[in-house]
C-alpha cells in the first residue's frame, strides 16, 4: 500500500448499460501533486471521475482513497471522505444565490463546523463573489461561475479536488487565470485530479499525468515529459504551440 | 342574466373563488415539493386529502374534537405517513429513469384508498357540522363563509411556514438545490433520501391542512380525490412547479375560474373547462404559465 | 421448423377448447362462461394497451374514454336504428364503435403525442378521459346524461353469442399484436419504444407511428366497449367511462409482462380469477387488491411475470456457461 498515494484507481471498467466506457483503467494520485488526464472529447475522462465520485459504478476494478476502498460508495458518501468533484458544466444550482451555493458547498458535518472560516477564504480567494453573494448564481458570467464552483467545492475541505473541464467556454485570459488557480490551491496544500482538454496548460501545471484514448490510458508520465512527447503534440497540441 | 349581475355577487363570486382556491393551492404546493425533487406525479394526493378529511371527520363525530384542533394530530399524522409511503414504497422508482412506475404506484395507492375508504365509511358524501360552520363573517354587505375564511388563513400561514422553511433551513435549501439538479446535490454531500423523504412530509404534511380545510368546508367523498387532485396539477400547471407562491396563485386562479365559469357557464361544464385548460397549458407551457424560463448554470 | 408447427397446432386446440366450452355447460348459470367472457373482454383491453404501451412505449391512460366511446356509438347506433339491421351482433355497429375511438385518438393523439412524453402524456390522456366523461354527462338526450342509455333487454337470447364474440375479439387483438409487431411497422414501434430520437434520426416518422398505435389501441378497445356495451343493456358514464377499465387491463398487462403477446393473456386471465375470487368472498374489495397489486409489481416487478421467467432463464444460461 502505498502510503503518500491520495487516490488510486486500479483496473476499473465501467459499462453503461451494453457500452462499456472504461476498459483496465488504472492510475494514482500522491498526495499534495497536481495530475492530469487528458484525452479527446469522449474518450472516457467524465465517466472516470463520475466513477469515482460514485456517480457511476465500476463493474470491476477498484477505488482507493488513502489506502480505503471507495468503490461502492454513494456520491454524498464520497464527498464526506474528502473527495470533492467539480462536474463538467460545473452544476452550479442557478436559482440560488451564491452564498446559498457555498452554503451547500459546507455541507458534510465537518465543513459546516468550519463555515465561517472557509467563506471567509473563499471570498478573500474570489472578492467579486463577496460583492454578488445574494445574486442567483445563474446571472454570473462564464468566469464568476467557474470561480464559484470551484470555490464551493473547496468549502467541503476536500483532501482531493476533481476539476472536470475548468476551463471549458472560458476566454483566454480567463483560462491563464483558471491555471493558475489550480496551481496556487495545489501549493495550499490540495490534491488534485484535472481532466482537461486543454492539454498544453494542463500538462505544464501537472506533476504526473495520463491519456486517456477511447476508455483505456495509453500513456503516462511527468507531466514535463508528456508535452514534449512528439505523438502527444502531434494528437493533442495545435500547431502553434509544439515545440519543434 | 346579465341583468342579474351586481357589483357586490361579482364580488362574492370573486371572494368564494380566491378562498377555495386556497386548498387547490396548499396541494399544489404539496405536489411540486414531490414532483421538484423525485419528479413524480403523486396522483394520490388528492385521495390522500380525503382520508385526512375524514380523519378529522372521525376525530370530530366520535371524539368530539374540534376540527381546527384535531389540525395539529392530522398534521403530524400526516407528515409521518409522507416519510413512511416514501420510505417504504418510492425510495427505488424515485431513482428510476422510467418515470412511469412511480405514476403507477400513486395510481395504485389512490385506487386502493379510495376503494377501502369506500368499504369501510361508505361512498356518502361527508361533512362536518359545528356551531360555526354555517357562520358568516359579513363584511360590507359580502358574506363570507368563516370556515373558507378561516381556511384561508390557513393555507396562507401554512406557505409562509414552507417559504422561511425552503429558504432559511440548511435542509430546505438542500431540498431547493435537489429540486434543481439532484446529482450535483449529491455531490454537496446531500443524501437524496433524506431530501426526498423531507419532501414527502413536507408536501403530505400539507395534504393533511387541505384535508382539514376540507372537511370543515366541503362534502367530500372517497373519490373526490382524484378529481381534486388533477384539480390541483392544473393549478400547478398554471402557477409553475418550483414556486410555492406560484403554486398557491394558481390554485386561486384556478377558484377564480371555477366560480365564475360554474356561474357564467351554467350546466356544469366547468369541469370540462378546467381539464381543458389543463391540456392547453401542459401542452404549451408545462413548466407553467406564471413562471419565467429556468436559467441552467 | 417444427417448433412452430406444434405451436399452431397447441393454439387451435386451445381455441378450439374455448369455443367448445358453451355446449359442455350451462351458459346462463355456468360461472366459467361468465369468467371466460369477462377475461376475454380484458385480454382485447390489455392487448390494447399493450399495444400502445408494452410495445411503443406510449403510457396510454385513456383506455377507459375509448372504451365508454365505443359502447355508447353502440347505444346510440342502436336506440336511433342507425344501421337498420335490427340485431345485436352486427359487425357494421361494432367497427363504427371501434372507428369512433380512432377519430379521437387521432384528434387527440396529434396535440398530445407530439408535445408530451412518458408521465406527462399519461397525465394528458388522463385529462381527456375526464373530459369524456363530462361530455357524456352533459349530452343530454343524445347521451342520457347520467342515467345513460338504456337498451332493451328483451331481445336477449343467450350468452352464447356474447361469449364466442369475446373469445373472437380476444383472438383477434391478440393476432393484431402478433402481426404488427413482427411487420416492419412493429419495428418501427419498438425503436420508438427504445429511443425515440435515434429512431427519428434514422428517417422514422414519430409522430405517424406513435398516432397509429394510438389509434390500434382506440379501435381494440372500442369494439370491446361496444360488445360491453350490448352485454350491460344500460350503458352510462359509471360503469363505461370509469379509470377501472384503464387500471385493470394496465394491472393484468404489467403482471403478464407488457411488451410480450402472451403476457396480456396470462396477465388478463390470472387477474380476472383473482378478482372473481376476491369479489365472492370478500365483495367489493377486488378494487381494493388491484390497488395493492398494481404497487407491489411496480416495487418489486416492473417487467411482470413473463420478464421474470425471461430473467430466471438468462440466469440459468449464465450459470451454465
Amino acid at each position: 500500500m502505498e502510503n503518500n498515494s491520495a487516490l488510486v484507481v486500479k483496473g476499473v471498467d465501467v459499462l453503461y448499460g451494453d457500452v462499456q466506457a472504461l476498459w483496465d483503467v488504472s492510475l494514482e494520485v500522491k498526495k499534495g501533486t497536481i495530475v492530469a488526464l487528458v484525452g479527446a472529447n469522449g474518450a472516457g475522462k467524465s465517466t472516470l471521475l463520475k466513477t469515482i465520485s460514485g456517480i457511476n459504478r465500476a463493474s470491476k476494478g477498484e477505488i482507493l482513497f488513502s489506502g480505503k476502498s471507495v468503490s461502492h460508495l454513494r456520491p454524498q458518501e464520497v464527498v464526506d471522505i474528502g473527495i470533492s468533484h467539480v462536474p463538467e458544466g460545473r452544476r452550479l444550482f442557478a436559482n440560488l444565490t451564491v452564498l446559498e451555493n457555498l452554503k451547500l458547498g459546507a455541507y458534510p458535518p465537518r465543513a459546516r463546523q468550519v463555515f465561517a472560516e472557509s467563506l471567509e477564504k473563499a471570498f478573500a480567494l474570489f472578492p467579486v463573489l463577496k460583492s454578488r453573494q445574494n445574486q442567483k448564481a445563474g446571472s454570473l458570467s462564464g468566469g464568476e461561475q467557474q470561480m464559484l464552483a470551484i470555490a464551493r467545492a473547496m468549502m467541503s475541505q476536500p483532501t482531493v479536488l476533481m476539476l472536470d473541464e475548468p476551463s471549458l467556454g472560458l476566454s483566454p485570459i480567463l483560462v491563464r487565470t483558471m491555471f493558475d488557480l489550480v496551481a496556487s490551491l495545489n501549493k495550499q496544500g490540495v490534491t488534485m485530479l484535472l481532466v482537461e482538454q486543454n492539454v498544453r496548460q494542463a500538462l505544464k501545471i501537472a506533476d504526473h499525468a495520463y491519456v486517456l484514448k477511447n476508455g483505456r490510458i495509453v500513456m503516462s508520465g511527468l507531466g514535463e515529459d508528456l508535452l514534449a512527447d512528439p505523438e502527444v503534440q502531434k494528437a493533442y497540441v495545435g500547431e502553434r504551440w509544439r515545440k519543434k | 342574466m346579465l341583468q342579474m349581475l351586481s357589483f357586490s355577487l361579482v364580488i362574492q363570486l370573486l371572494i368564494n373563488g380566491v378562498l377555495f382556491g386556497a386548498i387547490y393551492g396548499i396541494a399544489a404546493i404539496g405536489l411540486s415539493l414531490i414532483f421538484g425533487t423525485m419528479r413524480i406525479i403523486f396522483l394520490a394526493h388528492g385521495t390522500l386529502i380525503i382520508l385526512f378529511a375524514y380523519m378529522c371527520y372521525w376525530l370530530f363525530t366520535l371524539l368530539g374534537i374540534d376540527p381546527y384542533l384535531s389540525l395539529i394530530i392530522v398534521i403530524v399524522i400526516a407528515a409521518l405517513l409522507g416519510v413512511a409511503i416514501y420510505r417504504g414504497l418510492f425510495t427505488e422508482a424515485a431513482a428510476a429513469e422510467d418515470k412511469n412506475i412511480s405514476l403507477l404506484i400513486a395510481i395504485g395507492i389512490m385506487f386502493f384508498l379510495e376503494n377501502l375508504m369506500t368499504v369501510w365509511w361508505t361512498g356518502n358524501p361527508r361533512s362536518i357540522t359545528t356551531t360555526y360552520t354555517s357562520a358568516v363573517v359579513r363584511l360590507g354587505g359580502i358574506g363570507i363563509p368563516f370556515t373558507r375564511f378561516t381556511g384561508f388563513i390557513m393555507a396562507f400561514l401554512a406557505a409562509g411556514v414552507v417559504v422561511v422553511f425552503l429558504k432559511k433551513t440548511l435542509i430546505g435549501t438542500a431540498v431547493r438545490a435537489a429540486s434543481e439538479d439532484i446529482i450535483s446535490a449529491t455531490l454537496m454531500g446531500i443524501n437524496p433520501h433524506r431530501v426526498n423523504g423531507v419532501a414527502f412530509a413536507l408536501g403530505i404534511g400539507l395534504a393533511g391542512i387541505a384535508g382539514v380545510d376540507m372537511a370543515t368546508i366541503y362534502p367530500f367523498d372517497p373519490f373526490f380525490g382524484f378529481v381534486f387532485v388533477l384539480k390541483s396539477m392544473i393549478s400547478l400547471a398554471i402557477g409553475g412547479i418550483g414556486s410555492v407562491t406560484g403554486a398557491l396563485l394558481g390554485g386561486i386562479i384556478l377558484g377564480l375560474i371555477e366560480s365564475l365559469s360554474s356561474f357564467f357557464v351554467p350546466g356544469g361544464w366547468t369541469d370540462a373547462i378546467c381539464y381543458a385548460v389543463f391540456l392547453i397549458v401542459l401542452m404549451w407551457r408545462p413548466e407553467g404559465l406564471l413562471v419565467r424560463s429556468v436559467k441552467k448554470a | 421448423m417444427r417448433n412452430s408447427g406444434l405451436t399452431i397446432i397447441g393454439l387451435v386446440i386451445v381455441i378450439l377448447a374455448f369455443a367448445v366450452v358453451p355446449f359442455l355447460v350451462d351458459t346462463e348459470s355456468s360461472f366459467i362462461v361468465y369468467f371466460l367472457f369477462m377475461a376475454f373482454c380484458y385480454i382485447t383491453i390489455t392487448q390494447a394497451w399493450n399495444f400502445v404501451a408494452g410495445y411503443t412505449g406510449q403510457m396510454s391512460m385513456g383506455q377507459h374514454a375509448f372504451f365508454g366511446l365505443g359502447a355508447y356509438t353502440t347505444g346510440i347506433i342502436w336506440l336511433h336504428n342507425l344501421t337498420h339491421t335490427g340485431y345485436y351482433f352486427d359487425p357494421v355497429t361494432m367497427i363504427l364503435s371501434g372507428l369512433v375511438p380512432v377519430v379521437l385518438a387521432i384528434l387527440i393523439g396529434i396535440p398530445l403525442l407530439s408535445r408530451l412524453r412518458g408521465d406527462y402524456f399519461a397525465l394528458g390522456t388522463l385529462g381527456m378521459g375526464q373530459i369524456i366523461q363530462v361530455i357524456f354527462v352533459k349530452g343530454g338526450k343524445f347521451t342520457g346524461a347520467s342515467d345513460g342509455l338504456h337498451l332493451p333487454s328483451t331481445i336477449y337470447s343467450s350468452m352464447k353469442p356474447y361469449y364466442w364474440t369475446g373469445l373472437i375479439l380476444a383472438i383477434f387483438s391478440t393476432a393484431v399484436v402478433y402481426f404488427v409487431i413482427r411487420s416492419r411497422i412493429g419495428l418501427a414501434l419498438r425503436a420508438i419504444r427504445e429511443d425515440e430520437t435515434s429512431a427519428a434520426s434514422r428517417g422514422v416518422h414519430v409522430l405517424g407511428y406513435k398516432i397509429f398505435s394510438l389509434a390500434v389501441s382506440a379501435f381494440l378497445c372500442g369494439i370491446c366497449g361496444s360488445l360491453y356495451g350490448i352485454y350491460l343493456f344500460h350503458i352510462n358514464p359509471d360503469s363505461v367511462i370509469k379509470l377501472d377499465w384503464t387500471l385493470y387491463p394496465i394491472l393484468m398487462c404489467v403482471i403478464g409482462g407488457a411488451g410480450s403477446v402472451t403476457g396480456p393473456i396470462i396477465g388478463a386471465l390470472f387477474m380476472t380469477a383473482v378478482f372473481n375470487l376476491a369479489d365472492i368472498y370478500f365483495v367489493g374489495t377486488s378494487p381494493i387488491l388491484a390497488g395493492i397489486l398494481i404497487v407491489v409489481v411496480m416495487k418489486f416487478m416492473p417487467s411482470g411475470l413473463v420478464g421474470l421467467t425471461e430473467r430466471l432463464a438468462f440466469a440459468r444460461k449464465k450459470k451454465a456457461s
